[in-house]
């Protein structure tokens, strides 16, 4: 035992660097310091590493300048000079309501002045906008203006289109104000804006639907996007969770059952779903042919949903279940007060990959059934006799539209994914 | 009563909970014992219950279904008759629609889906490792370019994409008689692109058609071949560290060889020149704009997903493998495909073989274009017959079965990735 080197007392160690020592700034020797370069030639050494490095990457660096110089030039004169965009100013209307009644437009504007209210409201509850956000109103609501505005302006529209975004300023700054400290009020706030958003859909057809002689027909064109998706989208989760749980059960009746249910309904793409509405679901359970698109959305959704869901739900360390259990909650509390939270939370990311995806397929409807969104009014545009030249710029138009909303989609997501720590334990 | 309980209990055998059956009091299910449950309480009782009810109203709605569909005229009888309808863009197989019956008609469909999606496949796949790559790279503008190509494909409707390529061809490119020609042997217009094509002959010794068979399966037997002795050179090559020149030797055996029995057979394939006769293209391969733009549409759109796949794959390994692979001196492309993409490959597959089945069910947007895929052809005998019911079962049954073997071969792929450990 006297052989062994003694073993030092924690007291005659060389000390640990203490916690938080590596935020000092380390302070090199002289000989390795070097002045802060100015600008201009940090800049250059930023251009020789990124773009000039060898002659390989020299050459590769002048092969996709070349490639995006002659997209932006193709674009720029596609856009200002190539383009006849008539054929979407003139044809504005169909393209955002089309058959939706002028004398009942104010539903419409009360529904997007209320959407975009509560849009304003959850950002001052979770979020902050930034520079980015008021530069990505003022592109998009520019060129919305710039739209109604060329080719015979309509004053009124353009009014109303303004007000919707001040209501959605006007949302954000009743609530951003408010303190962000867990406290009883700001549960309050978040239950309330929460619930708000949680029955908008309910409370938008109300408005659009309800008294007049606004009937679910009549909803068409951009508009239709714009009910079919959120109706897809929460209709699907609102599916997938118990689907989700079903396949997961130990009953092997339920589990049988839901997992049939989704393969199948994963089996056929959307058009064949659409192709059911259409032909068969007309004798099961009739109405209108766009509450069956509806209908159609939701249950094709609601089997994407579970699937993602479920796989949360195996995510989910086994320690979770057993502890609910062992403090005694009820299986149906367990779910409802552990495993679906973090089951949820867990999946924010591919249902949002899932809802922008339903956001596209939207497009759809139009392949078969004789409803017609955007996409579908575009056809109609173009075929109008004098601008059927122009049905590339017609669906240009129809992507940009397209990528505009999806892109905010992806965006707000970061937002939820980072505001709700997902990724983190 | 206690036979209840006794089923419920064979119902959840395979539970894997730690409580114990309700049957056997345990010390954990605290102090009242089993016999002075109600019934009403047991958990085999409840799950019987709940399985009955659930089974009862499950029972109900397919009932109703059932009730509401009117099944008196199910039956695939109607598949049998004459289609008296025409299908456009057949490749390798000629149906006139008017002494072929409708099942005839379908498979044709379904063999036109078959090459858009293997076409679109392949493409998409190339397509997404190389911006998924160029989205990785050290050159800002690279991998910009490939940001920008991701942002723009994915976030807009496919729909949307395709009929796009599908007006840009239908009003960018030529009538057929102002058709252009490329090089004395292609033409454009927006009736396709025609371009040469191999087809079999008689060849000098006066062979039959299908003689041409024969060389394939001569060739396919070099090939294999080729093929071992390629092994046996690596073999050879990682035990002896002498360099055997796998690569070279394989393809030069293979070479060759179909040289040698391309010409004792007789040159028994020609290459055929399309030319154009009136309004229509004759002889040679035809690309037609709505092949052409259902593929393109589908390549772009997936290929953004599957760069995605590929980027995520590659930021997922160790910044290590980079590091020893610059220390041991390989360049930036032996880097690329000897050390990452292989080990991405693992993490990729699973995802990228999603893709693959969203390209299979993609593909019935064909419909849009009017290119005759199953999905429309299937509209049509629906349109001519009716029985929607039985046509969309023979729709469901087609897409699973081509998912069936996609997800089959990426599974195999998969099992040949993973053999190895890491």
């Amino acid at each position: 035992m006297s052989e062994q080197p003694p073993i030092p007392r924690p007291d005659q160690r060389p000390l640990p660097p203490a916690p938080g020592a590596g935020q000092r700034r380390i302070v090199l020797p002289p000989h390795r310091q070097r002045a802060r370069r100015p600008r201009s030639v940090r800049v250059r050494e930023w251009v020789r590493k990124n773009l000039f490095p060898s002659t390989a990457g020299t050459l590769l660096t002048l092969v996709a300048g070349a490639i995006m110089g002659a997209i932006l030039v193709g674009v720029i004169v596609f856009v200002f000079f190539g383009a006849n965009w008539e054929v979407i100013t003139h044809n504005r209307w169909l393209l955002f309501a089309g058959g939706f009644p002028h004398e009942e437009a104010w539903r419409l504007w009360v529904s997007i002045a209320v959407v975009f209210a509560l849009i304003g409201a959850a950002y001052g509850t979770w979020s902050s906008f930034g520079r980015r956000d008021h530069l990505f109103v003022l592109v998009v609501g520019g060129f919305v203006i710039f739209l109604m505005a060329h080719g015979g302006a309509a004053i009124w529209s353009t009014v109303y289109f303004l007000i919707a975004i001040g209501c959605m300023y006007l949302g954000y700054a009743a609530t951003v104000w408010m303190p962000r400290e867990t406290s009883t009020l700001r549960t309050l706030q978040q239950r309330i804006v929460g619930g708000l958003l949680a029955i908008s859909l309910p409370i938008v057809l109300v408005i659009l639907l309800v008294g007049g002689e606004v009937g679910p027909r009549h909803i068409d064109g951009f508009v239709l996007n714009l009910i079919l998706a959120p109706v897809g989208i929460v209709g699907g989760v609102l599916l997938g969770i118990p689907l989700a749980l079903g396949r997961a059960s130990r009953m092997r009746s339920i589990s049988l059952t839901c997992t049939a249910y989704i393969e199948i309904v994963r089996g056929a793409p959307l058009l064949g779903w659409l192709f059911v509405a259409l032909f068969i679901l007309d004798d099961v359970i009739g109405g209108d042919l766009i509450i069956r698109a509806m209908v159609v959305m939701a249950v094709f959704t609601g089997a994407y949903m579970a699937e993602y869901i479920r796989g949360a739900l195996q995510a989910l360390p086994r320690g979770q279940f057993e502890a609910a259990q062992a403090v005694g909650l009820t299986p149906t509390q367990s779910t409802r007060l552990i495993v679906m939270p973090q089951a949820l939370r867990i999946s924010i990311p591919p249902m949002v990959g899932q809802a922008i995806s339903i956001w596209k397929d939207t497009t759809l409807v139009t392949v078969i059934l004789p409803l017609r969104e955007l996409k579908g009014n575009a056809d109609s545009a173009i075929a109008q006799f004098e601008f059927t030249p122009d049905r590339i710029e017609a669906y240009v138009f129809v992507a940009v539209i397209f990528w505009i909303v999806a892109f905010a989609m992806s965006r707000i997501s970061q937002r939820v994914e980072r505001a709700q720590g997902v990724g983190e334990r | 009563m206690s036979n209840l309980a006794q089923d419920g209990e064979k119902l959840d055998r395979n539970r894997m909970s730690a409580q114990a059956p309700v049957s056997s009091p345990s010390p954990g299910d605290g102090p009242t014992p089993t016999h002075s449950v109600p019934l009403f309480y047991r958990r085999g009782f409840r799950r019987l219950l709940q399985q009955g009810l659930y089974i009862a109203a499950t029972a109900l709605l397919f009932w109703y279904v059932y009730d509401a569909l009117n099944l008196r005229e199910f039956g695939f009888g109607f598949l049998d008759d004459p289609a008296a309808f025409k299908v456009g863009n057949q490749w390798l197989t000629d149906v006139d629609g008017v002494t072929s019956s409708r099942i005839e008609m379908y498979l044709v469909g379904v063999w036109s889906s078959l090459r858009v999606v293997f076409v679109a496949i392949l493409l998409s796949t190339l397509v997404g490792v190389a911006v998924g790559v160029a989205r990785l790279s050290s050159n800002w503008l690279v991998a910009r370019l490939a940001m920008l190509y991701v942002e723009i494909f994915r976030n807009t409707p496919l729909l949307v994409q395709v009929v796009l390529v599908y007006a840009i061809f239908l009003v960018g490119a030529p009538i057929i008689q102002e058709v252009v020609i490329i090089g004395d042997f292609a033409f454009i217009s927006n009736r396709g692109l025609a371009i040469p094509w191999p087809v079999p002959n008689d060849g000098l010794w006066g062979l039959p058609d299908w003689f041409v068979g024969v060389w394939v399966a001569l060739l396919i037997a070099i090939g294999a071949v080729a093929m071992t002795v390629r092994r046996t050179r690596q073999n050879r090559e990682r035990e002896t560290g002498q360099p055997q020149f796998a690569n070279r030797w394989a393809f030069g055996i293979f070479a060759v060889g179909a040289l040698v029995t391309f010409i004792v057979l007789g040159l028994p394939v020609s290459i055929d020149r399309p030319y154009v006769e009136g309004t229509r293209y004759l002889e040679g391969m035809v690309i037609r704009p709505e092949f052409a733009a259902l593929t393109i549409g589908l390549t772009l759109y997936t290929g953004a997903f599957n760069a995605e796949i590929v980027r995520g794959s590659i930021q997922a390994l160790p910044t290590g493998q980079t590091e020893a692979a610059n220390a041991i001196g390989l360049s930036g492309y032996q880097r690329l495909t000897l050390v990452i993409l292989p080990q991405a490959l693992r993490q990729m597959i699973p995802s990228i073989t999603n893709q693959y089945l969203n390209v299979n069910k993609n593909s019935s947007l064909a419909y849009a274009v009017l290119y005759d895929d199953l999905f429309r052809v299937a509209g049509i005998i629906q349109n001519k017959a009716g029985h929607a019911l039985e046509m969309f079962f023979v729709i469901i049954v087609t897409y699973m079965l081509i998912s069936l073997v996609i997800s089959a071969l990426m599974n195999f792929i998969n099992s040949r990735v993973t053999r190895v450990g890491v």
